[in-house]
C-alpha cells in the first residue's frame, strides 16, 4: 500500500520533508478513497433497501464480513501487480 | 481534518491517540478500552448462532411448560383421575397433583424446546452460509426441522412433517415481514 520509495536527497532538510509529506498525503488520499469505495460497494451488495429494523441481520453481517475481506484481498493483489509493473517499467526504461 | 464530524474522511489517528468520548478523562483510557472490548465481545456472543439456539430452546421450553400448566388444571377435572386420587389424604393428593403437573410440564417443555432450538439453530446456520436475509431461510429450516422431528415415523411421514412445518414457518415469516403502514 505504501508508495514510499527510496529517499530522494534534497539540498535542504525542508525539501526532503516536503517529499515525504507529499507521499504521505497521497497515501492518505488513496486510503480514504479505498475506504469510501469499499463502504459504498459492500453496502450496495449486502444491505437490503427495505429498512425493517435498525440492526444488521445475521445474513447482512456475514455478507459484509466477506465483502470487506474480498475487497482487501483484491486491493492487495492489484497493488502488487501495479508495483511489479511499475518496477518493470522503471527497470526497462 | 481527521475527525468524526467530517463525513467521507477516514478516521485515522496515531496509535493510542484516538479521541475519547465527551466525559472520559485521559487517564481512564485503558479502562475505557477494556470496557469497549468487553462490550464488543458481549455483542458478538449475543449475535452468534449458538446463543440464538440456546435462547430459542429456552423460550420453547418455557412456552411448553406454560401450555402444559394451563392444560393440567383442565386435566384434573377428569372424573377418572379424581377417582384415582379419592383414597388419598389431602396433602398426598396435592403432592400427587403437583408431581403429575411437573412431569407434564417437563415433557411438554422438552418437546417445544427441541422444536424451537432445532428451528432457530438450522435457520441461523443456513443464513450464515447464504449471507442473505430472506424468507427461504425460514422455509428450508422449517422443512429440515420438521423432517428431523418426524424422523422415527418413516420417510413419507418425515417428508410430510417437513412440508407442514415449512408451510407453517413460511406463513409466520410472511406475517412478520409484512409491509406495515407508515407511521407518519
Amino acid at each position: 500500500m505504501s508508495f514510499l520509495g527510496g529517499a530522494r536527497s534534497s539540498t535542504s532538510a525542508g525539501g526532503l520533508n516536503n517529499d515525504k509529506i507529499e507521499m504521505a498525503i497521497t497515501e492518505l488520499d488513496t486510503i480514504t478513497d479505498f475506504f469510501n469505495r469499499m463502504v459504498s460497494s459492500c453496502h450496495a451488495k449486502c444491505v437490503g433497501t427495505r429498512y425493517a429494523e435498525g440492526d444488521l441481520n445475521k445474513g447482512e453481517m456475514v455478507c459484509i464480513d466477506r465483502c470487506v475481506a474480498k475487497y482487501n484481498e483484491v486491493q492487495k493483489k492489484v497493488g502488487e501487480k501495479i508495483q511489479s509493473r511499475g518496477a518493470a517499467g522503471n527497470a526497462s526504461g | 481534518m481527521n475527525g468524526s464530524n467530517f463525513p467521507g474522511l477516514v478516521p485515522l489517528f496515531p496509535d493510542g491517540k484516538e479521541p475519547l468520548p465527551q466525559g472520559v478523562p485521559e487517564d481512564e483510557r485503558d479502562a475505557y478500552n477494556q470496557m469497549k472490548k468487553t462490550e464488543r465481545f458481549m455483542t458478538m456472543a449475543s449475535e452468534s448462532c449458538g446463543f440464538k439456539t440456546v435462547l430459542a430452546g429456552g423460550g420453547g421450553f418455557a412456552i411448553g411448560a406454560f401450555f402444559s400448566l394451563m392444560s393440567a388444571s383442565f386435566a384434573y377435572e377428569d372424573p377418572l383421575v379424581r377417582q384415582q386420587h379419592a383414597t388419598l389424604k389431602t396433602t398426598q393428593k396435592a403432592r400427587e397433583v403437583f408431581r403429575e403437573m411437573g412431569r407434564g410440564m417437563w415433557s411438554s417443555g422438552k418437546g417445544f424446546g427441541k422444536v424451537g432450538a432445532l428451528f432457530a439453530g438450522i435457520e441461523c446456520v443456513i443464513e450464515s452460509y447464504r449471507a442473505k436475509n430472506d424468507i427461504y431461510n425460514s422455509v428450508a429450516s422449517g422443512f429440515l426441522a420438521g423432517g428431523i422431528l418426524a424422523r422415527n415415523s418413516g420417510p413419507k411421514a418425515a417428508f410430510g412433517g417437513g412440508m407442514a412445518f415449512a408451510a407453517f414457518s413460511a406463513a409466520i415469516d410472511m406475517f412478520l415481514r409484512r409491509e406495515t403502514p407508515d407511521e407518519d
